[in-house]
């Protein structure tokens, strides 16, 4: 399963979404929810001054942190080692799952419970785990409906259940975990956390992503709302914490204008409910904690980005406020972009990560109104990067002939006034079989998809410079 | 635990810093940012203030706030256990619950005071407490949060299994945000000391949004939370 | 002052009506105004598609065209924003990079240079309806313009401005992707369209000529009953 989602291609993906109303209509809810919320929470609030210091803050933070990525890593690595943790580089997602597959064969596990992390649905451990006979309970609220629901993929980083509504849940929880309850959200909890109890103490090996990985100290910071993460590292005997490469920070003081970032840009808190923050131990255990500590480090196709224009998609917290703006995704939601990341920067990082070939449309799914740009907490120029996707794409060779033809012609014609002049001359004459009332409503070649679905305008019957001329005559 | 392993790590970082164009670093000196807004918020109230702030906040989050002094503290304790379902209740295995006069009421209603040597059973009594007890390291004035420096006696389950938590909050931990605790960790950190193992920041019950964008408490942890202001400065 | 006017594409094939309004306001507030002549199209739709070589070729013919100018002036945000899009499209190249400068440094949007180098926000205007306010993606965000078109709005006489429900989202027109991503951009312009209609306005106006072709095209073939006007249309009305 990993990162990729369903086997449709794009445009058929685009239609279902289209065609699911709950769908299309809770995305566009939830924005709009979200919005009031944020701004409140960040241009809004007067208590933490001027939003924009807190965006240059973080950008510099990541910045730097990434332009020094190697350093950084090893701070962290030899910390969490020297307090008796085990830390694992994974240039792939398969050398990543091996390692755990091995740590839990050691361990003879059974069971494992995890808190909500994108990178593990990215490499695909909790199928790499059943593999070795060790089944993965997802249990974040979201991630364990998704899960009784077999096959049901993430569609929101952050919300990953967005996409379904409560009587589906119900329905789901009803035929697949013996659920007798009303659709009512708090009772839905209820089930869930009286079903999630028992599992979370008899786990074996207790998994989590890594929100911020600290160097200084190494430790793994987690934010979760439900609690999960705290459930996840207290009970299970060993703990594996899985960490895209990018995400760390130098220092405990730069963690804290990261968690200030991400909580308040993700959902317009001001602090998430829990921020947990996980060490390995020194000394005397105790009882509600790990004796075994891994931290895995996912390359997966980052360090493709590092160097070259995208470095800064790296930079990204995975808070989704891009998302949150993005007026494709609130239409089309997120499994139409067929990967686990969705959104405009899901449309950055699945290509570097997954290649063109399957993820080189996602770049056009994007009218570049700017407002992913705007939104992020860091600064990723998203809408700059969709541009250069596709400027990699059209040079590596994946567009259309037909719109490359079009294209050099264009440039042609952009370049040559005389061309541009006969064409602006000759447009109404040629345009004027297709007008029936001032507008073309079936308009031939380029102009067919228009047409489709609005009207094109007829080409102005009056020669603008010629206006121009005339008129500047009559001033003087 | 047993002596820590770093598998993999010169291929993987000596390819890093190819793709950054350069070698390895082996010496990086994090800059004096240039941006830390972090630092000006809240930074010229007065404690009495910090303190309204933090009840605001806290109350914002759905827990129960109680202001009292140390002359009432421990009334105000015994009406906690009452309206809150008393017992079982369990307390973290921490000193300050006799410095600040609570030995009494906890062995008069039979708080269990989490036994590090006692093992896995403290787990069970914590599971099935209706509340947890437990000492706010450093709270925050504006989110309303408690943070924990938790360890083997201080152990974190006292703030998570029970239906409530109870966190007593001498008014003399109230800071204005998180800035001030991390900036304590990072010179400790730096200090080459060894910091907890399990440092939680826990603001107001556990709660969830993923059904339907409907805000649920009590998902995993705590439903209620209470948290007992003591005027103590 | 002199200007040079910079049309667009769009300005000079469909919407001159727009253009000789924008003209005549100009005019009117003291510019002496001239139209180079080898303009064409900035290249936008090339360089959003990925093109950027034949952007590069569209950009070359504009800075070539504008050059001399001391203040170029544009009845689109979106063309103004590509403008400044340029130095950046010549990285490589100094000296093509500092020519791409000095133009995008001297390129307003219509409204803007009014406002911020005009310094006026009363143009005397006249316009009897019940308005709404189309804000453009590209003059709001890569433009930074937010303000200017409303200080000038706020002062038609006889216009009643209406607020329009999540006017920060884009209306689907996006140069190719309004074709390309066909389904998806219908799905946008049908939103933006029901909440123009929501505000009950009887005219929709913008200062981008990509929007308005787009959500008047919409307007038009759903046959609704709403004008979608260019704002120099209204700004140079007495009526």
């Amino acid at each position: 399963m990993a990162m990729k989602i369903g086997e449709k291609p794009f445009f058929d993906r685009v239609d279902d979404a289209l065609d699911d109303t709950f769908m299309h209509q809770s995305m566009a809810n939830a924005q709009d929810g979200l919005r009031g919320k944020k701004i409140a929470a960040t241009e809004g609030d007067e208590a933490i001054g001027d939003w924009e210091d807190w965006r240059s803050a973080g950008e510099e933070i990541r910045r730097h942190t990434l332009e020094n990525l190697d350093y950084y890593l090893e701070q962290l690595s030899e910390n969490f080692a020297k307090r008796g943790g085990h830390v694992f580089f994974a240039e792939t997602a398969e050398e990543a799952n091996a390692y755990i597959q091995q740590v839990a064969k050691e361990k003879n596990a059974k069971n494992a419970t995890k808190s909500k992390s994108m990178v593990t649905e990215e490499i695909g451990l909790n199928e790499a785990l059943a593999d070795v006979g060790c089944q993965v309970h997802e249990t974040d609220l979201a991630e364990y409906i998704l899960q009784a629901e077999e096959g049901d993929r993430p569609s929101h980083i952050v919300v990953p259940s967005l996409h379904k509504n409560k009587s589906q849940i119900r329905d789901t929880l009803k035929e697949k975990a013996g659920y007798s309850g009303t659709d009512q959200p708090e009772e839905l909890t209820a089930f869930a956390r009286s079903q999630l109890r028992d599992v979370f103490m008899n786990a074996d090996i207790g998994i989590t992503g890594c929100n911020f990985g600290v160097a200084e100290t190494g430790t793994v910071s987690l934010v979760t709302n439900e609690g999960n993460a705290n459930m996840v590292t207290s009970y299970p005997e060993t703990q594996i914490s899985v960490m895209g490469m990018e995400r760390l920070v130098p220092t405990w003081e730069d963690l804290d204008v990261m968690v200030n970032l991400l909580s308040r840009s993700a959902v317009g808190q001001k602090i998430t409910t829990y921020v947990t923050n996980v060490t390995p131990e020194v000394g005397l255990q105790s009882v509600d904690g790990p004796k075994d500590f891994h931290l895995v480090i996912v390359d997966g196709g980052r360090s493709k980005a590092l160097g070259t224009e995208f470095q800064s998609a790296l930079h990204c917290i995975r808070c989704a406020a891009c998302v949150n703006v993005c007026p494709v995704y609130r239409h089309i939601g997120g499994h139409a972009y067929g990967s686990i990341y969705q959104g405009p920067i899901g449309a950055v990082l699945s290509p570097i990560l997954g290649g063109y070939e399957e993820y080189g449309e996602l770049p056009y799914a994007s009218s570049l109104c700017a407002a992913c740009t705007e939104a992020c907490p860091v600064k990723i120029p998203l809408h700059e990067q969709l541009i250069r996707h596709r400027q990699i794409y059209v040079e590596e060779g994946y567009a259309d002939k037909s719109e490359q033809a079009a294209m050099t012609a264009f440039g042609i014609g952009a370049s040559t006034p005389s061309l541009f002049k006969i064409a602006t001359k000759g447009a109404p004459t040629f345009a004027k079989p297709f007008v029936h009332e001032g507008s073309i409503s079936n308009g031939p070649g380029p102009m067919k998809l228009w047409t489709k679905i609005r009207e094109f305008p007829a080409p102005g019957k009056e020669n603008f410079r010629k206006w121009f001329k005339e008129h500047k005559k009559g001033d003087s | 635990m047993s002596k820590g392993t770093i598998h993999n790590r010169d291929k993987f970082l000596s390819h890093i810093a190819d793709r950054l164009g350069r070698e390895q670093k082996t010496d990086v000196s994090r800059p004096d940012w240039k941006y830390q807004p972090q630092w000006a918020v809240y930074q010229e109230k007065t404690s009495d203030e910090l303190c309204a702030l933090f009840n605001e906040n806290s109350e914002e989050k759905g827990t129960h706030v109680l202001e009292t002094t140390m002359d009432q503290l421990e009334e105000t304790v015994e009406y906690v256990m009452k309206t809150y379902d008393g017992s079982p209740m369990v307390a973290t295995d921490d000193e300050r619950f006799a410095e600040f006069g609570l030995t009494d009421v906890f062995d008069k209603n039979n708080v269990h005071i989490w036994d590090a040597e006692s093992g896995e059973r403290n787990i069970e009594k914590a599971k099935q407490a209706n509340i947890g007890f437990l000492f706010s390291d450093v709270s925050l004035a504006e989110s309303g949060t408690i943070a924990q420096f938790n360890d083997r006696n201080i152990a974190r389950s006292v703030s998570l299994l029970p239906t409530t938590y109870t966190a007593f909050i001498p008014k003399s931990t109230i800071v204005p945000r998180m800035t001030q605790v991390t900036a304590r960790i990072h010179k400790q950190g730096g200090d080459g000391e060894n910091i907890s193992p399990y440092i939680n920041f826990i603001t107001g019950p556990s709660n969830s949004a993923d059904i339907e964008m409907n805000m649920v408490v009590g998902v995993h942890g705590p439903v209620k939370a209470v948290h007992i202001v003591i005027l103590d400065a | 002052m002199k200007i040079s006017l910079f049309v667009t594409c769009l300005g000079e094939l469909f919407y001159q009506e727009a253009a000789k309004d924008m003209v005549e306001v100009l005019e009117r507030l003291g510019c002496n105004i001239d139209f180079p002549r080898g303009q064409i199209c900035c290249g936008q739709p090339a360089y959003n598609s990925g093109y950027r070589k034949d952007a590069q070729k569209a950009a070359k013919q504009m800075i070539s065209a504008f050059e001399s100018s001391e203040y170029i002036v544009t009845p689109s945000g979106s063309c103004a924003g590509m403008f400044k899009e340029y130095p950046g499209l010549f990285q490589d190249d100094s000296t093509w990079h500092e020519k791409a400068q000095k133009v995008a440094d001297k390129t307003y949007e219509f409204t803007q240079f009014i406002v911020n180098v005009l310094d006026v926000e009363d143009l005397g205007a006249v316009y009897h309806a019940k308005a709404t306010y189309h804000t453009s993606c590209h003059m709001m965000r890569l433009l930074k313009e937010t303000e200017s078109p409303f200080k000038l709005l706020n002062n038609v006489e006889g216009l009643e401005l209406l607020p329009l429900e999540n006017s920060y989202d884009c209306c689907g027109f996006g140069g190719t992707f309004a074709v390309k991503m066909l389904p998806i951009s219908e799905q946008m312009v049908d939103e933006k369209v029901r909440h123009v209609e929501e505000t009950g306005a009887d005219v929709l106006i913008t200062a981008d000529g990509g929007c308005l072709m787009n959500i008047k095209g919409r307007i038009d073939r759903e046959g609704k009953p709403i004008a979608v006007k260019h704002i120099a249309q209204i700004l140079n009305s007495r009526s």
